[in-house]
């Protein structure tokens, strides 16, 4: 392939980098979540977004706050982990399990988030695409096949209205 | 003609900064507030990563 070949087909994903973040996230996972093994795995993210407008001064602020998403089809439960994007630690988990949960929907703008409601007060949105190029904010790791089956999971077994 | 231009874009610029500046200290204000009233939670917990030979084992 010619430089401009290069040039033109983008950035590509370092999957032995991907791969060693997929086993620290599983790690991570299983430290905390009790059986944590009977749950497979993506990586998401939550935005809180800040907006301000003074007439002719207005813009937003963005906080990302990066998670560990684990799902059991059996079980119809999403549990979710925060993480920090070198993976150095995580929280404590967050079980939602569908017959407990008051609703869940995938958003279609301003993006396809997965949002749960687990009750009146309160929703978690979870972004999540196939690979984020940005190590500074996001866990560096190529999941499309996960996604994907996630995305199935989320739409034909945990959706709920 | 052209210095009214430089004096709009200036002023527009003034307006920016001046508006980011108050965005960013009401934001810290309403940080503050939050953090005074989340005092008496539950601290969140933090789980580092184990180390290497630990995470070995594990898998």
């Amino acid at each position: 392939m010619g430089i401009f070949g290069k040039l033109f087909k983008g950035p590509e994903v370092d999957m032995e980098k991907s791969r060693a973040n997929a086993e620290k996230m599983r790690v991570l996972f299983d430290q905390v979540v009790e059986n944590g093994d009977r749950y497979r795995l993506i990586f998401g993210y939550t935005e809180d977004v800040s907006r301000f407008n003074y007439g002719l001064v207005h813009g937003s602020k963005t906080k990302i706050g990066d998670l560990i998403v684990g799902w059991n089809e059996e079980d119809q439960t999403i549990v979710v982990v925060p993480t920090v994007p070198d993976l150095s630690g995580c929280g404590d988990p967050t079980y939602y399990r569908r017959d407990q949960i008051l609703k869940a929907y995938r958003n279609k703008y301003p993006t396809e988030a997965f949002i749960i409601y687990p009750d009146k007060s309160g929703y978690i949105g979870i972004n999540a695409y196939d690979w984020l190029d940005d190590e500074s904010l996001y866990v560096y790791v190529s999941q499309e096949e996960e996604l994907a089956a996630f995305t199935d999971f989320f739409m034909k077994r945990f959706v709920k209205k | 003609m052209l210095s009214g231009l430089g004096v709009f874009l200036l002023a527009l610029v003034a307006i920016f900064i001046v508006g980011n500046l108050w965005f960013h200290l009401v934001e810290s204000v309403l940080s503050r507030i939050k953090k005074l009233f989340s005092r008496g939670g539950e601290p969140n917990t933090w789980h580092p990563f184990p180390p290497e030979d630990e995470a070995e084992n594990k898998e």
